[in-house]
């Protein structure tokens, strides 16, 4: 790192480039704070000629009515928890699906695994924009509409996530395997207890990946669920805005409610959202 | 004796490989091999959804229907537009970025966080917070008039055609700049400081260092981001459904995705709205090949 610390150190001064950087930054990080800020103001401040930046206090209605929603049903409580269950869910299950998949990929030879390799790689060029509608009809047929499982079941299934185990998995010691192997431990366990415990930045980079396209996923719960009740954080969202009359201070609380969780996540764990991997997948989710 | 026992351990491993693979196989099969399969299928036949009537087939009509269409080539147009729009400015900016940050030597990753933190939020809270800001008494308003000096007027950001279509632009740019730089920071960091260090005691100054070295090397770099850019913004659909759904014009936003999912779920039509999946499908088919095909060439190694 040091070595690159010069990088491009020539004679002229840095003072353009700081100049640049600074006024990128504030340009970015104004509509943050607009959110964050506006959220502790009471409507009428928040359209008010020019906009007054520092909130008088924490106008707490905002984040209460965001809270108990449009009917006063505290709707909102079960749409997070919907939100809370289908992303973590796919995280889980993509993770482990991913990891035996890539495991078995990576370890064992049998007849036919490049084929079932590049059968996998090859859904990475079906975009799940271009699916959706059969994906719908699909769904309906198996009677998951507005179920748990009809959000959580399509997503599974990733063929970057098998890619990555895979990669991660090539070189892992077959020594190691081979020796628990004559300990007499059973392949099951071979995987669960030594193989998956040591996949920890590959199945943290993945679980954060799927949780995260989950978390902000439209279209499909859009197409899939029905009821109130089943709706996600998104979902809830656009009842905001298709109103005419909503409050902005409550919208905006709203939008702070529904970024907390990926903000933490993203202030402990920066390192994963912030990595090549990660990045480059991210375009895939 | 010992031969047999091996021959049956590898037997073993095959069949537990099979074990492993075959639970991704059943979900690969039925939630993308046979969705696509079926996308051919059905964009071949006359299926509505709320009607009892089987679907008959009808050849090539919904394609025929679609190419004939005005509503859709205006759909095409609009992410079209949308895409060159988006793509090109993003990737300029964020190569500059990059190349201002690796310029730097304190508060490198500080820029980088802060310029990727709008990609954390969704874009469904994106869009919340910009359809705020381009309200006529919003930020937007106030800062142009800032700029140019006005005062009070309305430059219609969720309502004229044109600047809607800007202002969509603008969402997107705000949110993917970040992930851009920091994707191309990564690609500057990669290549090797002796290149560097070699021209510079060539005497050369910072303008020659990056069109000469800097640039060259990293041309698979932003060719791969360039097409990365344009497959994202094909199947761009959240802030052009949400800005409708707030009531700005749907015409001037009408996307590929968003016409799809009109067509299927608003009008009831699924062979026309998998016809135009299917569309949709082969050109995204084309740019992922050639992205393959790129992030392959990627890889290779400077020199």
């Amino acid at each position: 790192m040091h070595k690159t610390r010069s990088w491009y150190l020539g004679k002229a001064s840095n003072g353009v480039m700081w100049l640049i950087l600074i006024a990128a930054c504030v340009l970015v990080l104004i509509p943050l704070a607009f959110m964050f800020t506006a959220s502790a103001m009471p409507a009428r401040d928040i359209l008010r000629l020019p906009y007054p930046w520092i909130p008088k206090g924490i106008h707490w209605p905002n984040y209460w009515n965001g809270i108990r929603g449009p009917e006063g049903d505290f709707i909102f409580l079960r749409n997070a928890l919907n939100s809370l269950i289908v992303a973590g869910s796919v995280a889980f299950f993509t993770v482990l699906l991913s990891a035996v998949t890539g495991y078995g990929l990576a370890k064992f030879k049998f007849k036919g695994r490049n084929l079932v390799f590049m059968l996998i790689m090859a859904t990475m060029m079906i975009p799940f924009e271009a699916i959706m509608i059969p994906l719908y009809m699909v769904a309906m047929r198996m009677g998951l509409q507005d179920t748990y499982a009809g959000l959580i079941l399509p997503f599974l299934a990733n063929a970057f996530g098998v890619f990555l185990m895979r990669q991660f998995l090539i070189t892992f010691p077959d020594e190691i395997l081979d020796a628990a192997r004559i300990d007499g431990a059973g392949e099951i366990r071979i995987f669960s207890s030594i193989v998956l415990p040591a996949s920890g930045p590959a199945v943290a980079t993945l679980a954060i990946l799927a949780f995260r396209a989950q978390w902000d996923s439209l279209l499909w719960p859009l197409l899939v669920v029905q009821s109130d009740e089943m709706k996600t954080i998104p979902l809830y969202i656009t009842r905001y805005m298709a109103e005419t009359h909503s409050d902005e201070g409550i919208m905006m609380a709203v939008a702070v409610l529904a970024s907390l969780p990926m903000i933490i996540l993203f202030l402990t764990l920066s390192k994963y959202f912030v990595s090549k991997e990660g990045l480059t997948s991210a375009t895939k989710g | 004796m010992r031969r047999k026992r091996g021959f049956s351990m590898e037997r073993k491993k095959a069949i537990w490989g099979w074990i492993f693979v075959i639970p991704s196989l059943i979900f690969f099969s039925a939630f993308s091999f046979y969705p696509i399969i079926n996308a051919f299928i059905e964009s071949f036949f006359n299926r509505n959804l709320l009607s009892l009537r089987p679907p008959r087939f009808v050849g090539w009509d919904n394609y025929t229907y679609l190419f004939r269409s005005r509503d859709f080539w205006l759909s095409v147009q609009n992410t079209a537009i949308f895409t060159v729009g988006t793509f090109v400015p993003l990737v300029a900016f964020s190569l500059l970025l990059a190349v201002c940050i690796m310029s730097i030597s304190r508060l490198r990753r500080f820029f980088q966080l802060s310029l990727y933190a709008p990609a954390v939020l969704s874009s469904v809270v994106a869009a919340l917070i910009w359809l705020l800001i381009f309200d006529p008494r919003g930020l937007a308003n106030q800062g142009m008039n800032a700029l140019l000096g006005t005062t009070g007027v309305n430059y219609k950001w969720l309502s004229d055609t044109n600047m809607l279509r800007l202002s969509r632009i603008i969402v997107y740019f705000w949110k993917y700049i970040g992930y851009f730089t920091v994707l191309f920071v990564s690609g500057i960091g990669a290549i090797p400081y002796s290149l560097t260090e070699a021209a510079l005691i060539d005497g050369a100054n910072r303008w020659q260092l990056f069109w000469r070295i800097t640039f060259p090397l990293l041309k698979p770099t932003t060719l791969l981001v360039s097409v990365m850019t344009m497959i994202q913004c094909l199947k761009t659909f959240s802030t052009q459904y949400l800005f409708s759904t707030a009531g700005a014009p749907t015409r001037p936003i009408n996307v590929i995705t968003l016409s799809i999912y009109n067509t299927a779920i608003k009008d009831y039509r699924i062979g026309r709205a998998t016809a135009m999946s299917i569309l949709l499908f082969v050109v995204m088919f084309l740019f992922t090949w050639v992205q393959l095909r790129l992030s392959r060439t990627e890889e290779v190694t400077f020199m």
